[in-house]
């Protein structure tokens, strides 16, 4: 047992000789330039298919739940958000932070790479970790200014069709409205 | 002989009749000298003419003595009554505004980002910042600075997933 915060010691292992680099749960990674990964990102966006990242989010999840000692829903927020935010920075995905917009849980995603511009890879990306996490269907939809907003995986193309209709992040919460399952 | 051993023994008797009433108006008088000057009874005990004989102070001399010597002790506060200036929490004036819920959350503060409304029925509201563990390393939530919570705060990442995963459209 720890005291719950995220150890990044000893995260990765370069492994020289054999031209391999794996995270310590044994995950081989691979290290991108940003301009690399956003060509990539941007052709799988235009063909509709972001499941790579969506992927990679999982495995990044992975990572996440590989840090906890007991399961994320029973931990507070801020000892889930201490390891998802150390997990993303190592990645080099940004700066991860959550926000609480009324019963919306918003995910803010600062100094991300510059993948698509409307920010769909970092969305899967999102969606693939989380829902890892919570071991649920959860999606991130882009709200503009590098956050997102979790929802069920069924709402997530209407907030989404809110958002390119032009409403920011204020509008799409008064839209929204808690349905408890009963 | 007689003639004058009879006067002797009658202005004698004059005498012996007359003395304890001079005493008790000597006794009587330094005593008042000395409530006067002092007071206290401590002080009359201490400035009392050692030559004054106590014993021949009549039981009605004490109607004399101060009435009120000792100062009365101080009325201890009203301990049922508490200090209300620290049990009330101050009184925070807020300007009038068009949507005067608007902004009822505050980042700074940790307040719960719901106002009294519905879940985002108002678009102005500002998000709450959940930090992170290696700012709060307890784990504890953030201490809610003035305002009250409005709803209870979700205390484990489940019941902040399950919040947010039972929104849906309007």
């Amino acid at each position: 047992m720890h005291d719950g915060r995220f150890d990044p010691s000893g995260f990765y292992e370069f492994n020289l000789t054999g031209g391999m680099v794996r995270t310590r749960t044994g995950e081989r990674v691979v290290i991108l330039s940003e301009d690399v990964l956003s060509s990539l990102v941007a052709a799988a966006a235009r063909d509709g298919d972001l499941t790579p990242l969506r992927r990679l989010g999982e495995l990044l999840g992975e990572q996440v739940l590989g840090g906890l000692d007991r399961p994320a829903s029973v931990l507070s927020p801020e000892a889930v958000l201490g390891h998802v935010s150390a997990v993303t920075s190592l990645f080099g995905w940004g700066r991860l932070t959550f926000e609480r917009w009324g019963a919306a849980l918003v995910v803010a995603l600062r100094d991300k790479p510059e993948l698509d511009e409307d920010e769909l890879g970092a969305a899967a990306l999102l969606g693939g970790m989380f829902s890892e996490i919570s071991q649920r269907q959860v999606s991130c939809v882009p709200t503009g200014d590098s956050k997102f907003v979790m929802v069920d995986f069924e709402v997530a193309e209407t907030v989404w069709g809110w958002f390119k209709d032009g409403a920011d992040l204020p509008a799409i919460i008064g839209m929204l409205d808690t349905k408890r399952a009963s | 002989m007689s003639d004058r051993e009879d006067r002797l023994r009658s202005l004698l008797n004059k005498v012996r009749a007359k003395r304890p009433d001079e005493r008790t108006t000597r006794a009587a008088d330094a005593l008042e000298r000395i409530r006067t000057a002092s007071g206290t009874m401590a002080a009359a005990a201490q400035s009392a003419p050692p030559t004054v004989p106590p014993t021949p102070v009549p039981s009605s001399a004490p109607a004399q003595l101060p009435s009120s010597p000792l100062p009365e002790p101080p009325t201890s506060p009203t301990i049922d009554s508490p200090t209300r200036y620290s049990s009330q929490p101050p009184r925070v004036e807020r300007p009038l505004s068009i949507e005067p819920r608007a902004r009822s959350v505050r980042p700074s503060s940790g307040a719960p980002a719901v106002g009294s409304r519905p879940a985002g029925a108002s678009p102005s509201r500002r998000p709450e910042s959940i930090r992170a563990q290696s700012v709060a390393p307890t784990g504890q939530p953030v201490v809610y600075a003035t305002d009250q919570p409005e709803f209870p705060r979700p205390k484990t990442f489940g019941d902040l997933l399950e919040l947010t995963l039972s929104l849906r459209p309007r």
